[in-house]
């Protein structure tokens, strides 16, 4: 299956040198004592002022909800690295926001293991079902679908993540249907361990001990479009 | 300690690269993110070989050997990247030259390479002098597996004022964002995004305006980032390139001049690690038009065409009349060649030693490649003993009716701002000068136009001593018989393929223009004062061996890399 030509790909989000939109004024972009103590143990965690960039930004990010230009360049002035880097880290990773997001994001896995498993059926359910294309919010602001790369749970594909935070394993329609009807509700999905085969003999069951929800194994389904 | 490349023994240091050492030794590996000025990151994963360490006892340290008595090595169980790889004591190592497997892994790991490469060498700059292409015609499959659409990337992206990135063409391997980090540390490059839609780019709202910023597209592997000034302007094997030296500044940076028909239309970088390294700025490129653009054609006397036989004539007439009341100008433009012979006329006029203007300015200089000094060859005026021109002396001098002709070897005292028009009035003037433009020219009796460094053979000496020497990297109209054998060096010619009789071939991009070390002897000559001498080799070598100051800076010494002279103090 090809991908459908995505034409924004052929235009960089902005031209060097052009001013670009702001969104938060130097009044709001202020840590607070908090926030400066929290930095500073970053920073005194590594050699260089690089290795703190990923948790300033993560801590940017839960503070202005999202990471548009002028939040990226006040974190690189924050921790003396240059804008540029800092920049290339946030757009490295899916789990930075740099556009505004709906209040849940669906990051659906259509990575190998996924991909094989039913990742894009679950992927175009969902997009069917909210009216959006991946990368798209809702008009009621809602819910925001992104299409990512390997979340690391491929034994229980397909999955999807809600908003940097809970996974949701094995998945299949009734499973996304209940879970936006929770969401519109308000309700998170609970942390839930789903337990790998060789943990049956060698782990008694379980690797983790801290959750309640505990799922078997089970054997992933095969994509429709491979049957 | 030993290392075994392909079944060959060779020595080497402790610390020594792998790939750099077989570089060094003529055996190819190919590879793009390696760069000898850079750190090494091992990214590009095209420098793939075999390698391994022979077996030891572990109880006794000897070596293991097998049936045959041969040592039995073991090899890593991986590929190694051989830009990464140090040398160790009895390392064997097989290169895609000794191994199939290894050519295997190289050809395999181009073909991933070339999955979204968008292969438009037809219409790519870089086509013909491109690492990517080069190497895959050499080391690539013979074709792709891969039958999906390509990604697409920003195509004409603007990096800044002088850097065009075609994000298509980009295989990621972060030597422009390490020269950014590492080299002109402006940071102003990164690599933004994830996996196959990754490119180099600043952040929101800067601008790549890197004062260095072009040495990113010469060591750009591919033709994802070009200089603005030459995109689309010619193929690379319809130029010809001679490596010479820039008269941008005093640091004498070290350049490759590339020519089509007689017009200069790139200079990048010439690697030098005394000099420049690998790298120039920016500015010291932007200047190629001057060598093209506003050049006079033929002598003129009073401002009316002549030929060089009457100009010649009409300067010894002016000469000789002048009795010795001639002020000499030397230049920091001119080669040591041309400003001796000056030196020279003016003794043989019974004038007194020419002197040069300065043009040093104290900080206006990035204490690095852009000097203080505007001029290239400022120290070899010293070095011959000329002095720095005192403006208000000359100006009294003009005044007071003590001087009748004013000789100026390529300079403008106008521009300079050492002279002006109402000093000049009543003064016979005699003047070498590269461009229509130069301000004096419209006050000059006799005018000459001269071949500039691009044009001629000759020494510059940097500011810092060191002797370096020029090569013609374009004709003129009356190619000599030293420019002619210098050219064939150098490679100028009106093309390296191409004929007169070429639709695009243009007369008029030869200047007619003559290099001080023909038009001086000449005038000597008229004046009964001849210096013979076979070529501007042989004034360097009367040079060196008479002034210590350039002790063994010949021609021959020279050669491509330069000379450092011996230490003469700094110029006062
Ligand atoms: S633009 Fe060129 S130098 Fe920069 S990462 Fe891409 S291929 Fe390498
Ligand atoms: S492939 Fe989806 S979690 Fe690994
Ligand atoms: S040159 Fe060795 S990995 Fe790129």
């Amino acid at each position: 299956m090809t991908q459908p030509f995505n034409g924004s790909l052929l235009r960089p989000d902005f031209v060097p040198g052009e001013p670009v939109e702001r969104h938060f004024s130097d009044v709001e972009l202020v840590w607070t004592d908090d926030e400066q103590k929290q930095i500073a143990t970053f920073r005194s965690q590594y050699p260089t002022n690089d290795g703190a960039v990923m948790k300033v930004l993560w801590l940017a990010q839960n503070k202005f909800s999202w990471l548009p230009p002028e939040v990226v360049q006040f974190v690189a002035d924050t921790i003396e690295v240059p804008y540029a880097k800092v920049y290339g880290v946030a757009t490295f990773y899916t789990q930075y926001y740099k556009e505004k997001k709906g209040t849940y994001v669906l990051d659906v896995c259509t990575c190998f293991g996924c991909q094989v498993c039913g990742g894009y059926d679950i992927l175009h359910y969902l997009e069917d079902k909210l009216g959006i294309s991946k990368g798209e919010t809702t008009a009621d602001g809602l819910f925001t679908i992104q299409e990512v790369e390997c979340l690391g749970a491929c034994g229980s594909a397909p999955m999807l993540q809600v908003t940097n935070g809970p996974y949701v394993h094995n998945l299949t329609k009734e499973k996304v249907d209940a879970l936006i009807d929770d969401l519109k509700e308000g309700k998170m999905p609970a942390f839930e361990s789903v337990t790998l085969p060789q943990d049956e003999t060698d782990l008694g069951g379980n690797r983790r001990s801290d959750t309640e929800l505990v799922t078997e194994y089970q054997t992933p389904p095969v994509s429709e479009t491979l049957h | 300690m030993n290392v075994i490349i392909d079944g060959q023994s060779f020595e080497f240091e402790p610390g020594d690269l792998l790939l750099q050492f077989c570089l060094d030794r003529g055996i190819e590996i190919p590879h793009f993110c390696y760069h000898p000025a850079l750190s090494v990151p091992a990214n590009c994963r095209q420098c793939l070989v075999q390698a391994g360490l022979p077996a030891r006892d572990r109880a006794t340290g000897d070596l293991v050997r097998d049936e045959n008595g041969k040592p039995v090595v073991n090899y890593f169980p991986k590929p190694q990247t051989s830009c990464s790889l140090e040398l160790s004591d009895g390392m064997v190592v097989h290169t895609q030259y000794d191994s199939e497997e290894v050519a295997a892994m190289q050809a395999d790991n181009l073909e991933l390479m070339l999955i979204n490469h968008p292969l438009d060498c037809p219409i790519c700059d870089q086509a013909g002098e491109c690492p990517l292409q080069i190497q895959a015609y050499k080391y690539g499959p013979e074709g792709s597996r891969f039958e999906f659409e390509k990604v697409h990337k920003p195509k004409r992206v603007q990096l800044g004022p002088n850097v065009v990135l075609d994000a298509e063409r980009c295989i990621n391997c972060t030597r422009c964002t390490r020269f950014t980090t590492e080299v002109s540390k402006s940071h102003q490059l990164s690599i933004i995004g994830r996996g196959d839609t990754n490119y180099p780019m600043t952040a929101p709202g800067q601008v790549f305006d890197d004062p260095y910023s072009m040495n990113v597209c010469d060591i750009c592997p591919v033709g994802a980032l070009t200089e603005d000034y030459f995109r689309f302007k010619a193929r690379v094997w319809e130029m010809s390139s001679t490596p010479s030296v820039s008269d941008f500044g005093g640091k004498g940076i070290n350049v490759d001049y590339w020519v089509r028909d007689n017009h200069i239309l790139r200079i990048i970088p010439r690697e030098n690690l005394s000099v420049n390294e690998y790298w120039m700025p920016d500015a010291a490129r932007l200047v190629y038009e001057r060598y093209n653009e506003n050049r006079p054609q033929g002598p003129t006397l009073a401002g009316n065409a002549s030929d060089w036989e009457a100009a010649y004539d009409e300067v010894a007439n002016i000469l000789k009349a002048a009795n010795g009341k001639v002020v000499f100008l030397g230049s920091a433009y001119a080669t040591v060649e041309d400003n001796y012979l000056l030196m020279k006329l003016a003794e043989a006029v019974g004038a007194d030693a020419p002197q040069y203007i300065s043009r040093i300015q104290v900080g206006s200089g990035d204490n690095w490649l852009i000097s203080d000094d505007p001029a290239p060859n400022t120290q070899g005026c010293e070095r011959l003993g000329m002095n720095p021109l005192d403006p208000v002396l000359l100006k009294a001098k003009l005044a007071g009716g003590e001087i009748d002709v004013l000789y100026v070897l390529e300079e403008d005292p106008i521009a300079a701002g050492v002279l002006s028009a109402d000093d000049l009035l009543g003064i016979k003037v005699i003047l070498h000068h590269y461009h229509t433009t130069n301000e004096t020219l419209a006050h000059a009796d006799v005018a000459l136009p001269a071949a500039m460094c691009v044009e001629t053979i000759g020494t510059y000496v940097n500011e810092t001593g060191r002797a370096q020497r020029l090569r013609p990297a374009k004709m003129i109209r009356s190619m000599n018989r030293s420019l002619m054998m210098e050219a064939g060096v150098g490679q100028s010619r009106t093309d390296r393929h191409g004929t007169p009789f070429d639709r695009w071939y243009n007369e008029d991009h030869q200047i007619d223009c003559q290099p001080g070390w023909e038009v001086l002897p000449a005038i000597a000559e008229r004046l009964g004062a001849p210096m013979s001498y076979k070529s501007p080799a042989a004034i360097m070598a009367e040079v060196a061996e008479a002034n210590p100051a350039f002790s063994g800076a010949t021609h021959k010494a020279m050669d491509l890399l330069g000379v450092a002279l011996q230490d003469i103090g700094e110029p006062v």
